[in-house]
């Protein structure tokens, strides 16, 4: 009897571990609401690998949420398939429900025992939440309740983290950590997919840009390198080919693209990108070196 | 999937709604067992206050499948390892619940209610037609529940509609196409109950399960 128990134990064990981490397809996925409603996505490919961390971009409205929420598999799609998502899912909405009758460490000490007994503790620490653990969560700022919601997604290791606005509302410390967070959810094998307004993932290396526009998912080609990314940005943009990043003019020669060079005033320089990186291109702002 | 049924359940307590179910069935069993029901009629009293409680039953399983926000029912769903599961623990939450209040009920009445000692057989009618009145609460209120129907007023009028269509369509001769409870109560008044019980118990049986059904159906494109 006892080694029947081993032997399902470890089958179990083994299969969580198969399952963890696999690679996902998107296959002609479509969603409506309703029957004569229009598209809110269409006809939507995709290969997701594991170690991929995309960055979804779109107007408000487009279907960021939405195309979030399928991924995940809370909503089915009208047409197409997810395939292969992997078993272990974090989900962390663009607002946190507060409107439960638990204090912090209430709420996700109930998590864990649902996520099978998951350690929630070294990431409330790491995102700071450490001190937040007897407050109730309706008496929460927004930034910090979207720091439990965090908390709650990360805290079982998910093999595919979906995260719809994470940098919303977050103070400096976690909006500067979280990039390193979903930098280690990719590197231990996890398919990472946010939608974000404010261009916090931009800075990673590889990073896919995803666009929705018209109910068509567009994936972009990646950024440079953020190497060459701003440190002191300037308010301007990207560069005509000859004065260039080194590489940068031939990359875009290769793909069919012209680099175009635009200054704005320094106060409109993160709406300006916002709205270009909304739009599919990858703006960026030059360094002072490269400026001159 | 038990940890998230304690979840709901803990957070339906927490909340104090649970008083809002608690209360009025508190009320129900006083006005019912007020006078101890006399001698020969302890299955009758025993199928009253069954039936009685069914509406108390759906609106605790509304209140505690509405408790958990909509956002929350997603990290539920990615955290127990799906929709389904969700779904199942919300109704497994709302059952246990449920069968909480039907035995509250049914300890009173056979507690404080009877002028007599009750025979096995009628303890284990009223004990039947308690677990049929839970199983009609939970489908009746899952059905109103929030995801399927969102409008607050529309939710209530069809839990209310839902079981005065139980004891009209019951009192008729085709009483087999509700969970038909007004048959209960006949046939309890008439002292044959334990006779009917089989047949009224399937026809019940079947129409909470397929409300069940349409209710785990309908939340599939519900979340």
């Amino acid at each position: 009897m006892g080694s029947i128990s081993i032997v399902r134990f470890f089958i179990a064990t083994m299969r969580a571990a198969l399952y963890r981490y696999s690679t996902m397809w998107l296959a002609q996925v479509s969603f409506r609401y309703r029957r004569r409603d229009r598209y809110v996505i269409e006809a939507a490919e995709a290969r997701l690998s594991p170690g991929d961390v995309v960055e979804l971009t779109g107007p408000n409205g487009a279907g960021k949420s939405t195309l979030l929420r399928l991924m995940a598999g809370l909503t089915r799609p009208t047409s197409g398939a997810v395939t292969g998502r992997p078993a272990v899912v974090g989900y962390v909405p663009d607002r946190f429900p507060t409107g439960q009758p638990f204090t912090v460490a209430g709420y996700l000490r109930h998590m864990a025992r649902v996520r099978g007994g998951a350690r929630w503790e070294p990431w409330a620490e790491r995102v700071g939440l450490d001190g937040f653990s007897d407050v109730r969560l309706r008496e929460l700022s927004k930034g910090t309740a979207h720091k439990v919601g965090l908390v709650q997604a990360l805290m079982a290791e998910p093999g595919l983290l979906v995260l719809d606005e994470p940098f919303a509302g977050l103070d400096r410390d976690t909006r500067d950590a979280l990039p390193q967070i979903v930098t280690e959810v990719a590197a231990r094998g996890g398919i990472v997919v946010a939608s974000d307004h404010q261009g916090g993932l931009g800075t990673l290396d590889g990073v896919r840009p995803w666009s929705l526009r018209s109910a068509r998912l567009i994936e972009h080609p990646p950024p440079p390198s953020p190497g060459l990314a701003a440190e002191d940005p300037l308010g301007v943009e990207g560069s005509p080919s000859a004065e260039g990043p080194p590489g940068e003019a031939e990359l875009g020669a290769a793909r069919g693209a012209v680099t175009v060079e635009v200054s704005v005033p320094a106060r409109d320089l993160d709406g300006f990108l916002r709205r270009m990186r909304d739009d599919g291109y990858p703006a960026r702002a030059l360094t002072e070196e490269e400026v001159t | 999937m038990i940890a998230l049924v304690a979840f709901r359940v803990a957070a339906y307590v927490r909340s104090h709604r649970v008083f809002q179910a608690f209360l009025p069935i508190l009320v129900m069993i006083s006005i019912v067992y007020a006078s101890r029901a006399p001698r020969g009629a302890e299955v009758a009293a025993l199928t009253d206050s069954a039936v009685l409680v069914i509406p108390f039953l759906a609106w605790a399983t509304r209140g505690l499948l509405d408790t958990e926000p909509d956002e929350q029912r997603a990290i539920s769903a990615t955290a127990v390892g799906g929709r389904l599961r969700e779904v199942a623990a919300g109704l497994l939450a709302a059952l246990v619940t449920c069968m909480a209040f039907a035995a509250l009920t049914l300890g009173c009445g056979l507690a404080l209610g009877l002028s007599a000692t009750p025979s096995r057989g009628v303890v284990a009618a009223g004990v039947v037609v308690h677990a049929l009145a839970v199983l009609a609460g939970v489908a009746l209120g899952a059905l109103t529940s929030r995801p399927v129907m969102p409008s607050p007023a529309y939710s209530v009028m069809a839990l209310v509609a839902g079981f005065l269509m139980m004891l009209l369509v019951g009192a008729s001769p085709a009483y087999w196409l509700t969970v038909p409870v007004t048959a209960w109560m006949k046939a309890a008044g008439a002292g044959r109950l334990v006779s009917e019980l089989p047949g009224l118990a399937a026809i019940s049986l079947a129409w909470c399960l397929a409300a069940l059904a349409l209710y785990g159906y309908l939340r599939r494109d519900r979340p």
